[in-house]
């Protein structure tokens, strides 16, 4: 018997490697905006702490990305295939399943839809945030509108990710991709 | 900290760029869901997701490299740039939300 198929491997890169690794560096940087965040001017982090922060940020993106791409190419296809005709067994093919039973269509239609468009716009956001991280650093530490919004961008991102990996997991629980 | 005057152009052309990117992802997921527009699946076994995500990122990048080229030697209206990132962004988080959808 086979432990793991080759699309239970790709969901499980794309969902605990790189979303799991995507929600821990966005959750690392967040704090670390936060902690290291300059009461004045004069008080801003030494370039070392603040080079790291933004390598956070840059690792948070590519991670984001290659989360939504991978999910959008590789793991969400087998995810949609259609059952044949005259098929009723339908654990083979999870959107089927789960829209079969009230109970869990909502893990579609509600679910799915979401994770299938949101991390895409976190994905942006947290790339325009390491932007400003990396080409402007000074900027993010000396200036409070920028930082501050910073943060808050980020925040938004960690609830999105976080969120859309629930959703994931519920999915995956139900309907696993085989 | 305080607010920093100078050339900030590039920075906040970053930031709205994403928000319009959202905005973006959200005008395109709706008008899907209205049945006003459906993006073209550019890669089959993934349908039309594939074709409405491509076309928020082509937005987000036109609209960065736009805003770059135009903003950056420039100071910018922070407050009001970061006012209208987070209007744009979230109005594209509710139009990516399923249950709006059932309002068109």
């Amino acid at each position: 018997m086979q432990l793991f198929s080759g699309p239970s491997i790709s969901t499980m890169v794309h969902g605990v490697v790189l979303g799991g690794g995507a929600l821990m560096a966005l959750f690392a940087a967040l704090f670390s905006l936060y902690a290291m965040r300059p009461a004045q001017a004069s008080a801003v982090p030494p370039a070392a702490p603040s080079r790291a922060v933004a390598l956070l940020l840059v690792a948070a993106a590519a991670a984001l990305w290659l989360t939504v791409l991978g999910g959008t190419y590789v793991v969400f296809p087998p995810y949609r295939v259609t059952p044949p005709e005259g098929v009723t067994a339908l654990a083979a093919y999870p959107r089927a399943f789960v829209l079969a039973d009230p109970s869990t269509a909502w893990l579609h239609s509600f679910g799915m839809e979401i994770k299938e468009h949101v991390p895409w716009i976190a994905a942006m956001i947290t790339t325009g945030v390491a932007f400003v991280a990396t080409r402007a650093r000074e900027r993010l530490w000396e200036d409070e509108e920028v930082h501050t919004t910073a943060m808050v961008l980020i925040g938004l991102c960690v609830a999105l990710v976080a969120c859309v990996s629930l959703l994931g997991v519920f999915v995956n629980k139900v309907a696993p991709v085989q | 900290m305080s607010t920093v005057t100078g050339a900030n152009g590039s920075v906040w052309a970053a930031i709205l760029a994403s928000g319009i990117g959202a905005f973006a992802m959200g005008l395109v997921v709706i008008l899907n869901e209205a049945g006003v527009f459906a993006a073209p699946s550019l890669y089959g076994p993934s349908g039309g997701v594939s074709g409405r995500t491509t076309i928020a990122v082509v937005v987000w990048l036109v609209a960065w490299v736009v805003l770059h080229s135009r903003w950056k030697d420039r100071p910018v209206d922070a407050r009001r740039v970061r006012a209208v990132t987070l209007l744009l962004i979230g109005l594209g988080l509710v139009a990516t939300f399923p249950p709006v959808w059932a309002v068109f």
